[in-house]
């Protein structure tokens, strides 16, 4: 084995450089329109509502993808810097990113951020207690105040057809509008005492916020706990559980079933467990392709889940 | 008005094909990625890492080198075990919880587990990708190694005793296969450290009451932080900063608004006991334990900047904080028992039998670490490596008899 830069595995870099070359070819006719660069697939997918063909929409981060530490190549950096309008979430979600869009700023390129145009709510427990929470998205409400924010800087890149950008900002606010409307309307459906969303997910204090539900964090024991539990590995849960009556916990475990298992069998506590859709947009053919579906597909799983 | 598709199609759907020729502006492995895969072996950028997958937990494993230098790793989730391959025969090994960095005859070998956590203190993100040997860092001598959390950024600090080089290696190089030098600074030979702070470093300078850390860039230089650090002996990395052991205290070292700030926090005034010359904890958490010689217990909340010493309730050969809501502690006995104790007191709140005495009496060195649900413990001698539930009276959840001797044994995918 050779003892320094040793590159066992495919070198990611030379892969990119071809990249570059594969580019060559068509970046000269990016110069037909304007380019807006979005950091995530959520604000991605409402900017591309807004704008529709009249910009090309440049979304970095990709389907099923983490929007804190997904990574960007030399190029898509170099795109960013090149952009007429970068639209990013802020609040220290990027931060796989940020280097990328202080670049982008510090060549004065035009940028909304999205966190800057919203009321922020700080984490109210835990090890990032009293920081920004940057999952604004979960209340429709927020995303209303970004898309305010949104239309008038798409308005003044050049060649846009400012009618055409009012209609489908109207029309978009007018699907946010009917979003809010109805998750507050499905939502009334559970009772009072079941408002709780007991869950590892981290991103729903936005939407609780909003729709008046009290977020119940709990540990989900892993695979290594379920391989072989006892009861104290579940009482964080249980006492959740029990303490808010539900009969549905919202959570990412990679072994669900066990979890239903190792709660009834060692605590007696039946519950179902539901995963929610959090921080990314999935692929076309999955439950949520964009922003307006995702929304509506977490709404009727708590809602489902939280009924009688 | 426009005749290329917009990119964003490209990203989202397998058409891209078609357009291949154009759908360069991302890296080529975008096109593989149709959003469908969940299987880490197959999908080479599923996640949001480059060659990596995302994980709804994270991928537990123990990852150990048996005394020929086969690498072997055990899947936590579903026992199935692998070999990775083979290195020298390690004389130390140390983790970050992805790679294990043995020192051999070759030097400092890596290998990448493949399998990590980024810690956002929110909440965490977890990784999957290829495991694989990296190669050697070269050094004379022995040589002490020193990681942050993360496994994806900053620097992994080497300095070889031997020839007195200090060395900042390049962390998320790493995940792309290529062990990669920051720096290498020529020092004196004997003891020292290079210990990463964020994208910043501390080396040590001179020996014994006189040794000293100095700041020092990623390219080297230095930031012009520098604190006295008498018999500076263990390091560890919190989520608040970076510890450094000295023989009057500790000194925690971050990064604020780009500057590296070091704190001192000093032993209590009245303190006699031996200070504690390594650190060790449940990864991350701010509380930190080490043994004060025979003496007891040193426990160090970086948070609070303080320390506070435990009685030993038996002779002692390691000792680490779990930082639960009860506090514990986990510490061998050298008997081979496991112990719980109680943080505030240091009384026993639950032990094992004696599970490592044949490796103890051997003079082998078995692993003892804490996570958060769960401890491990290996058995060199005893070829065994056990799964401790410490908060249900320190019961065995589980056994894994192990084929030749683990006598390096790291629990990766933290």
């Amino acid at each position: 084995m050779s003892r320094r830069a040793v590159r066992a595995v495919t070198s990611w870099a030379a892969v990119g450089a071809l990249a570059g070359l594969a580019l060559t070819g068509c970046t000269a006719e990016a110069d037909e329109g304007p380019v807006v660069v979005v950091s995530t697939n959520i604000l991605g997918d409402v900017v591309t509502e807004l704008v529709g063909d009249q910009a090309d929409v440049v979304t970095l981060m990709k389907p099923n993808a983490d929007p804190h530490s997904f990574e960007i190549s030399a190029q898509q950096g170099a795109q960013l810097r090149a952009a007429d309008l970068v639209v990013s979430n802020g609040l220290g979600l990027e931060e796989g990113l940020q280097q990328h869009l202080d670049a982008a700023s510090a060549e004065d390129v035009p940028a909304v951020v999205a966190g800057d145009e919203i009321d922020v709510l700080d984490y109210a427990e835990g090890d990032a207690a009293g920081s920004p929470d940057s999952h604004f998205w979960t209340d429709p409400g927020r995303m209303l105040d970004v898309v305010d924010a949104l239309e008038p800087a798409l308005a003044e890149l050049d060649g846009i057809d400012d009618e055409a950008l009012a209609a489908s900002a109207s029309a978009y606010r007018g699907e946010l509008e009917q979003l809010d409307a109805d998750m507050e309307a499905t939502f009334a459906a559970i009772p009072a005492e079941r408002r709780a969303l007991v869950t590892n997910h981290h991103v729903f204090g936005y939407l609780a916020d909003r729709f008046d539900f009290e977020v119940v964090g709990a540990v989900i024991p892993g695979g290594t706990t379920l391989a072989a539990p006892s009861a104290s590995d579940l009482a964080d849960l249980v006492e959740a559980v029990e303490d808010t009556g539900v009969p549905t916990i919202f959570a990412e475990s990679s072994s669900p079933d066990r979890l239903v298992q190792a709660l009834a069998d060692e605590a007696d506590v039946r519950v179902a467990v539901v995963e929610l859709y959090t921080e990314s947009l999935t692929g076309p053919d999955e439950g949520a392709p964009d922003y307006l579906t995702m929304m509506r597909t977490n709404t009727e799983r708590i809602a489902t889940g939280l009924s009688p | 008005m426009r005749s290329l598709t917009p990119l964003t199609a490209l990203l989202l759907t397998p058409l891209a094909l078609g357009l291949a020729a154009c759908s360069g502006a991302a890296s080529p492995q975008d096109d593989a990625a149709t959003g469908a895969a969940t299987d880490a072996a197959t999908g080479p950028d599923h996640g949001a890492v480059t060659g990596a997958a995302e994980l709804a937990e994270p991928a537990l494993g123990l990852t150990t080198i048996d005394p020929s230098g086969q690498v072997t790793h055990l899947d936590l989730l579903d026992e199935s075990v692998t070999e990775l391959g083979t290195v020298g025969t390690p004389s130390a090994v140390t983790t970050d919880g992805r790679y294990l960095f043995a020192q051999t005859d070759e030097g400092v070998e890596i290998v990448d587990s493949g399998a990590w956590t980024w810690d956002h203190v929110d909440h965490f993100h977890y990784y999957r990708a290829e495991p694989a040997l990296l190669g050697a860092v070269e050094g004379e001598g022995p040589a002490t190694v020193a990681t942050t959390n993360q496994s994806m950024s900053g620097g992994t600090g080497v300095f070889f005793e031997g020839s007195g080089d200090a060395v900042l290696l390049d962390t998320a190089a790493l995940s792309g296969g290529s062990v990669e030098e920051l720096f290498r600074l020529e020092g004196e030979p004997g003891a020292g450290m290079v210990v990463p702070v964020g994208s910043l470093a501390l080396v040590t300078e001179g020996q014994g009451a006189a040794t000293r850390v100095v700041g020092r860039t990623a390219e080297g230089d230095e930031t012009g932080a520098a604190a006295p650090c008498p018999d500076a002996a263990g390091t560890i990395t919190t989520r608040v900063g970076a510890v450094v052991g000295c023989s009057d205290g500790a000194l925690l070292a971050s990064v604020v608004d780009g500057e590296l700030t070091i704190e001192s926090v000093p032993y209590p005034a009245d303190a006699t006991a031996p200070p504690a010359t390594s650190f060790d904890n449940r990864e991350g958490r701010p509380t930190v334990a080490g043994l004060a010689g025979t003496e007891g217990i040193w426990v160090l909340d970086t948070r609070e900047r303080e320390w506070s010493l435990l009685p030993a309730p038996a002779p002692l050969v390691h000792v680490t904080a779990v930082d639960d809501d009860d506090d514990h502690l986990l510490a061998l006995a050298e008997d081979g028992r496991v112990l719980v104790l109680d943080g505030e007191s240091g009384a026993v709140v639950a032990e094992t039998a004696p599970l490592v005495a044949d490796s103890l009496a051997a003079g082998l060195s078995p692993v003892l670490v804490a996570d958060q649900q769960r401890a491990y413990l290996s058995g060199p001698a005893e070829r065994v490596l056990h799964e401790i539930d410490h908060a249900d009276g320190a019961r065995i959840a589980r056994s894994f008899e192990t084929a030749a001797e683990p006598t390096w044994t790291a629990e990766t995918g933290r």
